[in-house]
Order: C-alpha cells, then structure tokens, then sequence
C-alpha cells in the first residue's frame, strides 16, 4: 500500500473543506424531499438549505440517492 | 361499523392531498391506497435505479417498491406534511433500493478480500509513490507525507485512523467500511467529519496552508 500524491491530495482537500458544523447522512436523509421538490419547481434549495448542499457535495452514497430521486420525480412529474 | 365508513370514504377518493393519503395510510389501511402509491412507487423506481441494475429491474423494483411501503406505513406519523406524501415515500423507495444495490454488489465479495495485503502496515509506514521522480519533489512529497501522517497518528483515535485508512487511503466502498466496522453510514460519516476536523485544525495550529501544500504535489 503506498500513499500516492492523489491520495494525499485527497486526504489534504477533505480535512481543508471540513467544517464544524457539517450535518449527518441522518440529517440530510430528513430534509431531501424538501429539496427535491424545491429543486424541481426552481427554486434554489442550495441557498435555502446550505448545509444539506454541503453535505451532497461531500458524501457519495447521499449524492447518488439523491441523484437517482430526482430521476425517479421527474419521471412522475412528465407521467413516465 | 366506524371503520367501515372510513374505508368506503377512502375508496372514492383520489389521494390528491397529503391528508387523504394520510388518512388513507393510516391504521386501518385503506388497501386501494396501498395499491395506488405502489404502483407510483413502482412507476418512479424504474427511471430511478435502472442503470444500477442490469437484470430484472421489474422484479427488483416491485420488491423494492413492497419494502418501502412497508416502511412508509411504519413511518406514517413521522410525515409532518413538509412536501407531497409521494416525494417522501420515493425517497424512502429509492434509498431502500440503493442500499439493497449496495449490499449486493459488496456480497459477492468477501471482506477478507478487500482487506490490505499486510495488514501490519498501518498508516504510519505507508511511503510515497510518485511519477514525478526528480529528487527535489520526492522531497517535498516525502516531507508532506510524513507531516500528514504525523497529524493522523498524533491527533486521531484508532477509529478514526482505521476509518481513514479505509475510506480514504485503501479506497474501500462505503457500504464495506460500514460493515468491517459493525456501524452505520451516519455514524461512519461523523467519524470520519470529526477525523478532517482534526486534522484541518492541527494545520492551522501549526502554521501550515493547506493550499500551498497541495501546490508542492
């Protein structure tokens, strides 16, 4: 196992994008349909939600559900 | 006698607000609900997971779809009506699904073979692999590297350098780190935010710019 540059990178970006008070994936799960649905009408849940934003940039398995909600609304929304 | 009017109340209706649903979804459930949101369910799931399964999607989907029901129904008085019950019950769907994608896709593989080599070599004795090979940059590398990894070894707890060294480090999936450390996403995703805490303040602490560290790599 070696330590490569990329890895270091990595591991230097995420403890400089730490921030005290980042929310759980717990946390985030509670407020998605909230943001889904502001996302869908236009809105900027970004904005309204910050933290939650924060924390989709920096865990996968919450982007990727997140992701794959919206595809699913969408579709519902057109009558797929 | 009461449930039986309630029931013939639902059965006209149409489920276009969160009360009906509500009311529909609560005990004594109304069936013709069940089916309906089911059916959305199913509707929703297909575009939603599809290019995560690459067999029987109608067959995953529809079990996935009974499952969160299942879980919707339980959860019912936890709905506080902040968006529309259908929003909500995808999103308990589609989470319900990629989880069961994510224990399948790990299931085939055994933990033991996603463990390191040697498993003797911690975090401490990892050493710098590089192509840039000028003396000068191995260096900066081989300075940085011992830099972080005193900070990983001085300032976290075992936990943290373990989940660290297998999220981050190894490169291990998520589900399979959850599992190696008998936790939770939530838990292990804390764990891992009070880890890069550390370390960002034991830079400032010291002086270092992170910035200018990931412009000498």
């Amino acid at each position: 196992m070696e330590l490569t540059p990329k890895i270091l990178k990595n591991l230097i970006k995420s403890a400089q994008m730490a921030t005290a008070h980042e929310i759980g994936c717990d946390e985030c799960f509670d407020e998605l349909h909230k943001f889904a649905e502001m996302e869908l009408a236009g809105k900027s849940p970004a904005e309204a939600k910050p933290l939650v934003q924060d924390h989709l940039n920096k865990c996968g398995s919450c982007r990727e559900e997140y992701e794959a909600l919206l595809e699913g609304l969408r579709a519902l929304q057109n009558g797929h | 006698m009461l449930n039986w009017f309630k029931r013939r109340r639902k059965k006209n209706s149409s489920y276009e607000t969160n009360e009906e649903w509500i009311e529909a979804l609560k005990p004594p459930v109304d069936e013709q609900a069940v089916k309906k949101l089911r059916a959305q369910l199913i509707r929703g799931l297909k575009p939603a997971l599809h290019k995560y399964v690459d067999r029987e999607l109608d067959q995953f989907v529809e079990d996935v779809a009974q499952d969160a029901l299942l879980k919707v129904l339980d959860n019912i008085d936890s709905f506080r009506g902040e968006s529309k019950l259908l929003t909500w019950a995808m999103k308990i769907a589609v989470r319900e699904g990629l989880t069961e994608l994510r224990l399948k896709r790990y299931d085939d593989i055994s933990i033991e073979d996603l463990k390191p080599d040697d498993e003797s070599r911690e975090v401490f004795s990892l050493s710098v692999a590089s192509d840039d090979t000028s003396p000068e940059r191995s260096l900066h590398e081989s300075q940085l590297v011992d830099k972080v990894l005193q900070i990983i070894n001085e300032e976290l707890t075992q936990k943290q350098k373990t989940a660290i060294n297998a999220l981050m480090i190894q490169g291990l999936p998520m589900p399979v780190v959850v599992k190696q450390l008998d936790t939770n996403r939530n838990a292990l995703y804390k764990l891992v935010h009070d880890a890069r805490v550390k370390i960002k303040n034991k830079l400032e602490v010291e002086g270092i710019d992170p910035d200018e560290m990931l412009n000498k790599l």
